[in-house]
């Protein structure tokens, strides 16, 4: 049977010039798999993409998929953006400065770490890596207490440099960044460079960090997600509610809904679809930067780069 | 990692751990107690009181107009307003970001919020020595008056010792919510005892199947039904002590009267916030023990079963022949004093004027006040609503007769019936072959919250 | 640029890989010979530029991780108690169940993720057509960017056999209410399935990265020699990401060790049906802020460290992860 496949295979594959797969019973696999994947994927969010459109009542009643109208998408947009006049608006732009502030000091650390560990010598270079090991194994709920003791010596606790600063510390980034730096530039050319009368700097500035791009879009990338959707530190560190970011604003929501705090039933109580459309709003933002950094992040990975 | 010289880096790692304990010695530091000072007059040590500042209030979304009305009333005292989750769901906040603050030794606002109605049971003691968070306020803070003004029990969560640390917000009594217009349709007569309600709804599952006489699938289910049944379940003793005894012939009798009407179907394991419930059951509840709040929650609300305008009445909580009868609650919450607070007069004030000003409580509050006077007056308003077909008269009634036998420990009753008895509910096994579960689930639950368990 | 990414790809996924890792003493030497006096590794920028890095490590890292150690061995006063945490929540009535929880989470998730997540990556690079391909990518990621408290909502639905959109799935099942669906014994996987919806997706991005490495030279010449997809998928593919796959798996076992967010975000759809204290890091979380007990709670983060350094060992050596690295 194989061979008499194989024969298949041969004629076929003489006229396709690439390494992708052809052939009729391999398109009908693949195409099951991808369907299959991408219905599990998407099925829960197309449900919620709906559920935005219906009120409270009729996500109860309906059918999953029937839509709701348009008049009920106003009002559920309207009941989003009046709690709190409008508090939402504040969280999202509070999570967009915290997550990019984040970002900017996570580059600035990061890549030249990264460039450090992989192509200079210094004395404790080893020790550093096996530390960053260990130190992105360690439970978070450990860490909560001492850093937050730490913020309070300093006087930060409430400040946004409170939440910025933990939020660059990202070892996965720094990790990613020496792999990257370790397997794609050859030291030949660095040498070459300094041959040529480079400085240290220069070799980093004009020669390393050129090549560097897709190392550079994806740190920031999953960098950005990550603090984007943290949860337990913004609501250790900060008090104060004009300050808090999207998902902590989140569960002050999550407790104005009557369906999960009974007690919250009242004039300013939040309903389900409400809900549903807060979480939309907290995706978008993750998702545009996915969709304008697929094209580096995919470069990235060719170059041996790797996710945390 | 073959390359590693093991030597060189044995070496690095220890200069690294003495370094690093040098800091961690620092860190240790500044989390150790306060040294506490004297009491103050009200019975507390207090700090530097600074007569104009601003005082840090924490509610929860739905307590938002209670500020607002306060700084209405008074615009010379500065109020400084932050939202958090109140605690619910389970969710800690409060208990968490005091016990944060308290190792940093700074930072707690002057007045907050709580949904729970169990938090004076560890805002009452100091965690590592240090200061508790909650201001005594019967020794002067509030006037014996106001405090004598709530409904009798009301302050029951707040009381630990004999002293008053916390103001409730709202009564969650536990009534009976009947379907007047139904009751007449099918004939039956309101049930004056919980041997009598059975009867009936085994009764309603025979000749109308589809109805229901009430719910057991809620994690509250517990502080509805057998709270209301003096079932000991939750006899908070002392401070840090308490009585669990789940096979008691009170807590057995209404375990087999959700356990017959379950099976019959007359009841519900469903939960009254579920897209379930809603669907199968709109129109068809005859009757409900529940809490006050189900008025707007579930009746008066067109997001769940709304029940059209002049149907529903409200009867006091059922007896068990030959006892009197008393009420459950679920829920209510408090308002909590900062003993750390630099302006505890306008804190206090600010205290007093939410828990018991008409203009908040009467005009604006979604729940039964527990401040009487303004519990009166709440309640002549929502009668004047024409909503519902008789008087609210049962739940004033029920709001004195909550039963006391049922304390406030800080582990939450609720999650633990949740985890243990609503699954055996929903996949039809029997409560009352359960209760010694429930029971041990209870002791191993307070024992671990540093309870000691009477036997 | 383009360039030199294939010529770097060619020679990194080989066997024999002296240029690409640890040979920088053959480098130095090599450029040595060439004449200049510098080493292939300069010395004087190393310490500028880790320094950043270093004061963040220390600061975000090692104190914090030491300060939970120290808390771990001492108890509420101070005082120097070495056993006396780890005693107390192993005692725990629900230490050993939540770590069942966990366990068999992980087992699940591990090989659920594995093989699933390498399976789609091998499917969605085998996509001739490019708009597909991103589409596809797109799709698989977008539930990773709903974390946490956004969830909860929608679990709760779909998880409802009456409101949910796999209603039919699940009544198809047999069940036919939401707490039949979160039966006990249910849990491990429905988290499993959470934790794989919201996270295969960037692991399949990096294993389409991975395989973008994988020169198509080798693919032509499996293909002429008249490998079929399967074949060629079996034993040229995968053995070139044998790496790969093993730092997903170790990312992947620290991250389902420390579960957290699933049973959390259950906890709160089901209000307590599923209790909060499911697993090992709620637990941990439990001790600190709901007890106040913040020994036992590094305690219990101590025990989780070190059995994740155990397992990730085993991956590590097996999965030759450390061959990459220049260490």
């Amino acid at each position: 049977m194989s061979t008499a496949f194989a024969a298949d295979r041969r004629d076929v594959t003489r006229s396709a010039r690439s390494s992708r797969l052809t052939g009729w019973s391999g398109r009908s696999l693949i195409g099951l798999v991808l369907a299959g994947a991408t219905l599990f994927f998407v099925i829960p969010l197309l449900w919620l993409l709906i559920a935005v459109t219906k009120t409270e009542h009729e996500l109860a009643v309906r059918s999953p998929f029937a839509l709701g109208s348009w008049d009920t998408f106003k009002a559920n947009v309207q009941q989003l953006f009046e709690f709190q006049s409008g508090a939402v608006v504040g969280w999202v732009g509070n999570s967009a400065l915290y997550a990019f502030a984040a970002l900017v000091i996570t580059l600035v650390i990061s890549i030249p770490a990264g460039y450090a560990l992989a192509l200079t010598e210094f004395r404790f270079r080893r020790l550093l890596m096996v530390t960053t090991l260990v130190v992105m194994l360690m439970p978070n709920t450990a860490l909560v207490l001492p850093v937050f003791l730490e913020m309070n010596q300093v006087g930060l606790v409430g400040h946004a440099l409170a939440v910025i600063l933990p939020f660059s510390f990202y070892p996965f980034g720094v990790y990613l960044t020496y792999i990257y730096f370790s397997t794609s530039i050859p030291r030949s050319l660095l040498a070459a460079a300094r041959l040529d009368g480079c400085s240290e700097v220069q070799v980093f500035t004009r020669i390393a960090l050129p090549l560097a791009t897709p190392v550079v879009a994806l740190v920031a990338f999953f960098s950005f997600v990550q603090n984007w959707n943290n949860y337990f530190l913004p609501f250790v560190m900060l008090p104060s509610s004009d300050s808090y970011p999207m998902q902590v604003g989140l569960s002050t929501l999550l407790s104005a809904t009557p369906a999960f705090n009974p007690s919250s039933a009242g004039s300013g109580s939040v309903h389900l679809p409400a809900l549903a459309l807060a979480t939309i709003v907290s995706m978008l933002p993750v998702l545009i930067l996915f969709l304008f950094s697929q094209r580096f992040l995919v470069a990235g990975m060719t170059a041996g780069g790797l996710k945390e | 990692m073959n390359r590693i010289q093991p030597r060189r880096l044995v070496r690095q790692i220890g200069f690294l751990g003495v370094a690093g304990a040098a800091v961690v010695a620092a860190l240790a530091g500044c989390s150790s107690s306060k040294s506490s000072s004297s009491n103050g007059a009200y019975g507390f040590p207090e700090a530097e009181q600074r007569k104009d500042s601003a005082i840090i209030v924490w509610v929860d979304s739905t307590r938002v107009p209670a500020v607002k009305a306060f700084q209405e009333a008074n615009p010379s005292i500065k109020v400084k307003t932050v939202t958090y989750d109140g605690s619910s769901n389970g969710s800690n906040s409060f208990k968490t970001k005091m016990a944060l603050y308290d190792r940093a030794g700074k930072g707690w606002p002057d007045v907050v919020f709580s949904s729970q109605n169990n938090d004076a049971s560890w805002a009452t003691r100091g965690t590592a020595g240090g200061q508790a968070f909650a201001a005594r306020l019967d020794k002067g803070l509030i006037p014996s008056d106001t405090l004598s003004g709530f409904t009798p029990g009301a302050l029951n969560p707040c009381t630990v010792d004999d002293k008053v640390y916390c103001l409730r917000n709202d009564l969650s009594q536990t009534v009976l919510w009947y379907n007047d217009t139904l009751l007449k349709q099918f004939g039956y007569s309101l049930p004056t005892t919980w041997e009598d309600y059975q009867a009936l709804g085994e009764k309603v599952a025979k000749e109308h199947p589809g109805y229901i006489v009430g719910s057991a699938g809620d994690t509250f289910t517990p502080e509805v039904l057998m709270w209301s049944s003096k079932c000991q379940a939750n006899d908070v003793t002392g401070p840090k002590a308490v009585t669990v005894n789940t096979d008691s012939a009170e807590c057995k009798r209404m375990a087999a009267l959700i356990d017959k009407l379950v099976a019959d179907k007359g009841m519900t394991p469903l939960s009254v916030f579920t897209p379930e419930f809603v669907k199968e059951y709109t129109g068809k509840v005859l009757m409900m023990p529940g809490p006050a709040w189900y008025a707007g929650a579930i009746f008066n609300n067109p997001e769940s079963l709304n029940v059209p305008k002049g149907q529903m009445g409200v009867a006091a909580p059922l007896p068990w022949k030959g006892e009197d009868a008393v009420a459950g609650n679920v829920g209510g919450g408090t308002w909590f004093l900062s003993s750390h607070s630099a302006n505890l007069a306008a804190a206090a004030k600010f205290l007093e004027y939410v828990t018991t000003a008409d203009a908040y409580q009467v005009d604006e509050a979604p729940g039964y006040p527990a401040y009487a006077s303004a519990a009166a007056k709440w309640v002549s308003k929502q009668e004047q609503s024409g909503y519902f077909t008789t008087d609210l008269s049962a739940l004033t009634a029920a709001a004195g007769k909550v039963w006391d036998g049922w304390g406030y420990p800080s582990y939450s009753q609720e999650a633990i019936w949740a985890k243990t008895m609503t699954p055996l509910l929903t996949s039809g096994k029997s409560i009352e072959d359960n209760l010694g579960a429930w029971g041990t689930a209870i002791k191993d639950q307070a024992q671990v919250a540093g309870y000691k368990v009477n036997d | 640029m383009i360039e030199l990414t294939t010529v770097r790809s060619a020679g990194s996924e080989t066997p024999s890989r002296p240029a690409a890792g640890g040979g920088r003493e053959e480098q130095a030497r090599m450029s040595n010979s060439r004449g200049t006096r510098q080493t292939a590794r300069s010395r004087s920028i190393g310490p500028l530029f880790i320094t950043p890095y270093v004061v963040f490590t220390l600061a975000f890292g090692v104190i914090p991780g030491l300060y939970a150690v120290y808390l771990a061995i001492t108890d509420a006063q101070g005082g120097f108690a070495p056993t006396a945490n780890f005693a107390r929540v192993i005692d725990d009535f629900r230490f050993f169940s939540a770590a069942r929880h966990v366990a068999a989470f992980v087992v699940i998730w591990l090989v659920a993720l594995v093989v699933l997540v390498v399976l789609l990556a091998i499917v969605v690079h085998a996509i001739r057509v490019r708009w597909l391909s991103s589409t596809a990518r797109l799709f698989f990621y977008i539930p990773g960017a709903l974390a946490g408290a956004s969830s909860v909502m929608l679990w709760l639905f779909v998880l409802d056999p009456v409101a949910s959109p796999v209603g039919p799935l699940l009544r198809a099942l047999g069940f036919d209410s939401f707490p039949s669906v979160i039966q006990p014994s249910h849990l491990p996987l429905i988290f499993a399935i959470i934790a794989f919806w919201t996270g295969a997706g960037g692991w399949i991005v990096v294993m389409y990265g991975a395989l973008n490495n994988i020169s198509t030279e080798i693919m032509e010449a499996a293909r002429i020699d008249g490998a079929s997809p399967v074949q060629i998928a079996l034993h040229i593919q995968l053995p070139l990401l044998r790496k790969w796959i093993a730092y997903m798996a170790v990312l992947s076992l620290a991250a389902g060790t420390q579960l957290f967010v699933e049973p959390s975000l259950l906890s709160q759809a089901s209000n307590g049906v599923v209790p909060n204290d499911y697993s090992l890091n709620q637990l941990a979380y439990q001790y600190a802020f709901d007890l106040n007990d913040f020994n036992g709670s590094a305690a219990i983060s101590v025990l989780l460290l070190v059995v994740a350094l155990l397992l990730s060992a085993v991956f590590v050596a097996k999965g030759g992860l450390f061959e990459t690295e220049d260490a």
